[in-house]
């Protein structure tokens, strides 16, 4: 007979949990001769099967398509004006095979157009940062130049080409007119100028149709010039890209130009210091043109005071600076808008300028004439007391300056001898020179005392064909080894790179005039060395003016590097420092005394 | 076909990964002198450790040919002759586009093979892998192209506006 197992009932439905007293199981007999009371009381477990409900983790998909922002740009159109001549032809298709043969240019760097700190729309930034940066357009547009630009000129052009407002600011001499008319160029092929207007001196307006033609000769360019009738003829062109006119005719044609409505695309303005002071008659014609774009190019932003480059944006982007900001808010204000290079940052292989501060006594003659005229003067403006204006003080200045050019009496000159005897070694190694002076008459002198060395004149005095026939006799003709200029016409716009020497006769009142002129020769394409005498008359009010000039060189820097100015008074030749040269009391001081 | 024809379009397709907001894809359509005509940018895309998981092999395919690639391809109006690209992981977008697409090789040519039913082209110093089976038009289009601009610059571009659009 089987054994009998008795088992418990499960105690209800849903019950998980088994009490130990239910598992106890009753004795078993088991026959025939063995009988175990119990077995041992197995272990009892709890299985958790009434816990909460397992936590789940869901991992996303990559479903959702991430958004996309789009921005389209119209295509590039040619270029609206009619150009003298075609492009020039594209360069040769490749065949088209397995292996093409692409002809790659040698080109490892590639300069941006990045865009200005004023453009604020996504997609006009978007714009600039996705163009071809500046070689490739270029080539594009199969633009040549007849000399391959420094990298940074490349970069002054991206400089200005995007820019509304811009003032190119470099050291004289780094080539603001090529990077100027390279942009211009560029825009015009892109189709985003028509109609340019460049405003320069006078004297510089041959010089500017020159380097058209040498960086942009397929660009017609028309100069504002002849009686008023011609000029409302020139003013009223619209077929022609470029036109060139001095200030003076803008001033003369304001009304002119108001009538007929003549509006440009671009008004570049060179030596763009002449509408510094914001108050001046030439300033306010210049700022009535009617424009879309204002570049003005200048290597002295700053000559006297921080008011220069607040004049300056009054035109290329009036209220932006305040005369009431300090130098440094100036700079930062116009950080975004200036580009200034000096030839010791850019231009690493520059021949050296080496200078020469000769310290000339003067004849005994000059000098005694010297000490006259100079005691003559103090004592009168002395006697004038309070009534001494400035106007005074000037006429004293300039008079004992021509006397230590040449004696008013005798007519000796020891700059001259000294200068004869310099020009000698010049000569000798068939090098050319320049030599500076402010006055025209003082030129005249020299021209007649030179004779052996075939001297020429420059000055404003002369036509702009005389002027221009005498830069091509200097340049083409051996027996010319000097050239005499005036500061006023010769310290700007002249490529002279040619000269090895340059002499200045008299010193100027504002170093970086001085520093223009220097320029003419001391600039990219200098052969050699550029050695610059400047002649000191030995205790003379030269001397006691070259003490303020040092202190002057500096401000120009301190403004466009953001500084502050080291020393208050160091902005110019104030009142209180032309008083100062002769040892009086300024009129303001007195005043204030008073 | 007239290889100087100002209508010719050409695609540049590239992500930028950032290691603090994902990838970022970009779209260039340029004309044939490289000057821009669209250009499409994607937010970005920041996959989880656990989704590169999920997604083991698939995850190239699917962010960069299809979230990423064919999405951008799409938002573009012009019609290009080829799309260039400059990671293999875009190549994943072939499936999702009629285009020819072809890589950009960084590497030294000479020592890159070319892919399956690929061909590996010159233009210039840049080497492309293009479909074996690439239509004549698209490789005069691109050697007139290569004549203009470099191949790889159109890229850069691209990773400034990414960036100039990151940080606004």
């Amino acid at each position: 007979m089987p054994p009998e197992i008795q088992r418990t009932p499960p105690t209800g439905v849903g019950s998980h949990a088994l009490r130990s007293a239910e598992l106890s199981l009753p004795p078993v007999t088991l026959r025939p001769t063995w009988r175990v009371d119990a077995l041992p009381r197995p272990r009892v477990l709890r299985l958790p099967l009434a816990g909460s409900t397992p936590a789940v983790t869901s991992i996303s998909l990559l479903e959702a398509m991430p958004k996309v922002s789009s921005y389209r740009f119209p295509r590039a159109v040619a270029a609206p004006v009619a150009l003298a001549a075609p492009p020039r032809p594209a360069t040769a298709q490749p065949p088209a095979s397995a292996e093409p043969a692409v002809r790659r240019p040698d080109r490892p760097a590639r300069t941006r157009i990045a865009p200005p700190g004023d453009v604020v729309r996504m997609e006009e930034r978007l714009w600039f940062l996705l163009q071809p940066d500046l070689e490739t357009l270029l080539r594009s547009c199969h633009l040549d130049f007849p000399r391959r630009p420094f990298p940074f000129q490349l970069e002054g052009m991206a400089f200005l080409m995007p820019r509304h407002a811009a003032v190119l600011a470099d050291e004289m001499g780094l080539g603001k007119s090529m990077q100027a008319i390279s942009s211009i160029r560029l825009l015009i092929h892109a189709g985003e100028a028509r109609r340019v207007l460049v405003v320069c001196p006078k004297g510089l307006v041959s010089n500017w149709v020159r380097e058209f033609g040498d960086w942009a000769p397929e660009i017609p360019v028309a100069v504002i010039e002849g009686d008023p009738q011609r000029r409302r003829w020139q003013w009223a062109l619209s077929d022609v890209a470029v036109k060139v006119a001095n200030y003076e005719s803008v001033v003369r044609d304001r009304e002119l130009i108001a009538e007929l409505k003549a509006s440009f695309d671009l008004v570049v303005l060179d030596e763009a210091q002449r509408i510094k002071n914001s108050a001046s008659q030439t300033s306010h014609a210049i700022r009535a043109l009617s424009r879309r774009r204002s570049w003005a190019l200048t290597g002295t932003p700053v000559e006297n005071s921080a008011d220069d480059i607040v004049g300056l944006f009054e035109f290329v982007a009036p209220g932006h600076l305040d005369e009431r900001m300090s130098p440094r808010a100036l700079g930062a204000a116009a950080a975004d808008h200036v580009l200034r290079r000096t030839k010791d940052k850019v231009l690493k292989d520059l021949p050296p300028r080496l200078n020469r501060d000769e310290r000339i006594e003067l004849t005994p003659e000059q000098r005694e004439t010297y000490r006259q005229a100079e005691e003559d003067g103090v004592l009168r403006l002395a006697d004038m007391g309070r009534s001494a204006t400035i106007r005074h003080v000037f006429e004293l200045v300039l008079r004992l300056k021509q006397v230590c050019n040449f004696d008013t009496h005798s007519g000796e000159s020891a700059k001259l001898e000294c200068l004869k005897a310099d020009l000698e070694e010049v000569q000798a190694s068939g090098r050319k020179a320049l030599v500076f002076s402010q006055w025209v008459e003082t030129l005249g002198k020299l021209e007649k005392e030179l004779t052996p060395f075939g001297a020429l004149q420059y000055h404003g005095g002369m036509s702009t064909a005389a002027r221009d026939e005498a830069i091509r006799r200097f340049k083409a003709d051996r027996r010319h080894s000097v050239l005499l200029l005036s500061y006023g016409a010769g310290a700007v716009g002249l490529n002279l790179q040619f000269s090895q020497y340059v002499f200045l006769f008299d010193r100027w009142w504002n170093p970086a005039v001085e520093d223009q002129a220097v320029n003419r020769a001391h600039r990219i394409g200098a052969a050699g060395a550029v050695t610059v005498t400047r002649y000191l008359a030995a205790d003379t009010i030269e001397e006691r003016i070259d003490e303020v000039l040092r202190k002057k060189r500096d401000l120009s820097e301190l403004i466009l590097s953001q500084s502050e100015p080291s020393e208050a008074g160091s902005t110019g030749l104030t009142v209180d420092e032309l008083f100062a040269l002769f040892k009086l009391p300024s009129p303001s001081r007195t005043a204030a005394a008073a | 076909m007239d290889t100087n024809d100002a209508t010719l379009t050409f695609g540049f397709l590239t992500t930028v990964d950032s290691p603090t907001h994902g990838v970022f894809g970009g779209y260039l359509v340029v004309d044939s002198t490289g000057r821009p005509l669209e250009f499409h940018c994607t937010t970005p895309v920041k996959v989880s450790r656990a989704q590169q998981i999920l997604y083991g092999a698939t995850l190239p395919g699917h962010l960069h040919g299809r979230q990423i690639g064919a999405n951008l391809l799409a938002e573009a109006t012009s019609h290009p002759l080829a799309v260039l690209i400059d990671a293999e992981t875009l190549l994943h977008v072939r499936p999702h586009t009629a285009l020819p697409v072809g890589l950009v090789l960084r590497s030294d040519p000479a020592v890159s093979a070319p892919r399956d039913d690929d061909a590996l082209l010159r233009f210039g110093t840049t080497t492309i892998s293009l479909p074996a089976d690439r239509h004549a038009a698209v490789i005069e289009g691109l050697t007139a192209l290569a004549g203009a601009v470099d191949l790889c610059e159109p890229f850069e571009r691209i990773r400034a506006a990414i960036d100039e659009a990151q940080r606004h």
